[in-house]
């Protein structure tokens, strides 16, 4: 058997085209997932007992369950009480719920590691609110929470590969359509290995950079 | 077959529809489990070979080290094809399911790879020393003095991965595998309404994970109590 690049590396426009889909998706999932996240993290660290309970059922159904389940349950259940969801945005709805889970476990691990006696001492020393919040919890749940989040960022940025399945052409679904065309699969298939391979590996840099320049949390790289 | 819904979910729940799901469920825990044994074996092996010092070894290390980056930067979706195609090319003739089992194990032994690192790599520099001075070889090293430390560090978060293996599994449906997100579809198809099917299989989907993941938590918790004496 012999293996023909070219073919597909002369189809690079298209597929880093798909690339930029599946980065957007990510993107915006992962915008939105913190926001769950963060809201989910504060009610269960301080909220009443009926909404920790509910937060917390979401949390486990979320993170127990596969997300491709999960949105198959989206695509083809919601149209039954009249809700049809375009496969973009089954995708990033179901993307969004997964990760508001895993961002708020995250978020609530770094909420936990701000110490009492740090709060205290804060406030003798008469900060406000708004001064012990940025002086004091920022730069503590930053620093615990920094290497979970970049690590679930590229996590999401493999989980959308799935959205090839409901027919969004990003990254796996381009590379679908290349070799259903070519019939070249192994090597269109690697291609795409290769460039999710340098998506991730240029994610997880930025993200060490940014971490370590803006949020100065230490980040190992690699 | 459209009723009014509880017509519906008796006939949902009617014998062969069950015994489908059942197999569905099985075919998707076996799957994950024997990936999750393989992978921590050849894991194991990775993670030995990348910790070997010795000059000789450093192409070996150099291959190690790539392997265990590469399979954890690609979506499995793509392991599985590439898998299922390259069988293809060299007539190797594989069922579906050997197919997705040689992709899990892939996968398995490069995240686990890294977690036996880790665990291998907490235990302490000194105890090699004190084992050599002690005249234990490398492997009686490994097996009565890193292994029974690290353990602690390496079992909990692996729980976390099986439950990880057992969600990627859903992605064999895709070569069709008759796992439990197949048994689903195939019941879909078979007419009844995607709600009562894919919640069912969400359900199970459920039911198989959460107790794993509940008891790589409490071990968490215990292992932590104990290394903070």
């Amino acid at each position: 058997m012999t293996l023909q690049f070219g073919p597909i590396l002369e189809q690079w426009r298209y597929l880093l085209g798909g690339a930029w889909l599946s980065v957007q998706i990510t993107g915006l999932a992962f915008t939105f997932g913190m926001l769950i996240g963060l809201v989910c993290a504060a009610s269960l660290s301080y909220g009443r007992p009926i909404t920790r309970r509910l937060v917390s059922a979401y949390v486990t159904f979320a993170t127990n369950t596969p997300q491709l389940g999960q949105i198959f349950f989206l695509f083809f259940a919601l149209p039954d009480i009249g809700i049809t969801l375009s496969p973009y945005s089954a995708v990033l709805i179901g993307a969004t719920f997964n990760a508001g889970a895993y961002l708020c476990e995250i978020q609530r691990a770094g909420f936990a590691s701000v110490r009492r006696a740090e709060l205290e001492a804060a406030d003798v020393l008469g900060f406000s609110t708004p001064q012990t919040v940025r002086y004091v919890i920022f730069p503590h749940v930053v620093k615990v929470v920094f290497p979970p989040l970049s690590n679930q960022f590229i996590v999401m940025t493999l989980g959308t590969s799935m959205a090839s399945i409901f027919g969004v052409e990003e990254l796996t679904g381009r590379t679908y359509n290349l070799s259903a065309e070519s019939y070249l699969s192994v090597e269109a298939f690697s291609v795409a290995a290769v460039i999710y391979v340098a998506i991730t590996l240029l994610a997880t840099f930025a993200l060490a950079i940014f971490g370590r320049q803006v949020c100065r949390a230490r980040i190992k790289v690699l | 077959m459209s009723g009014p819904a509880a017509t519906q979910i008796t006939h949902l729940f009617s014998y062969y529809d069950v015994r489908l799901l059942l197999l569905g469920f099985v075919a998707t825990f076996a799957l994950a489990l024997v990936g999750c044994f393989a992978g921590f074996v050849s894991g194991f092996l990775v993670a030995i070979l990348r910790m070997t010092r010795s000059r000789a070894m450093a192409p070996v290390r150099a291959v190690m080290f790539a392997y265990s980056m590469l399979f954890r930067r690609v979506p499995f979706l793509v392991t599985l094809m590439l898998v299922f195609f390259a069988s293809q090319a060299i007539n190797a003739n594989l069922s579906t399911f050997s197919v997705a089992l040689i992709s899990i194990c892939l996968i398995a032994a490069a995240y686990l790879g890294e977690i036996v690192r880790s665990g291998l790599e907490s235990v302490h520099i000194n105890q090699w020393d004190a084992a050599r001075a002690l005249n234990f070889s490398y492997l009686e090293t490994l097996r009565y003095v890193i292994l029974p430390q690290a353990w602690h560090v390496i079992l909990p978060p692996s729980f976390g991965f099986f439950v990880m293996f057992i969600k990627d599994t859903a992605l064999a449906s895709q070569i069709g595998v008759m796992e439990l997100t197949s048994a689903g579809k195939v019941l879909s198809n078979k007419g009844f309404a995607a709600a009562p099917v894919y919640g069912t299989v969400l359900m199970l989907y459920f039911l198989m994970s959460y107790p794993l993941s509940r008891f790589g938590k409490r071990l968490e918790k215990k292992s932590a109590a104990t290394r903070n004496r």
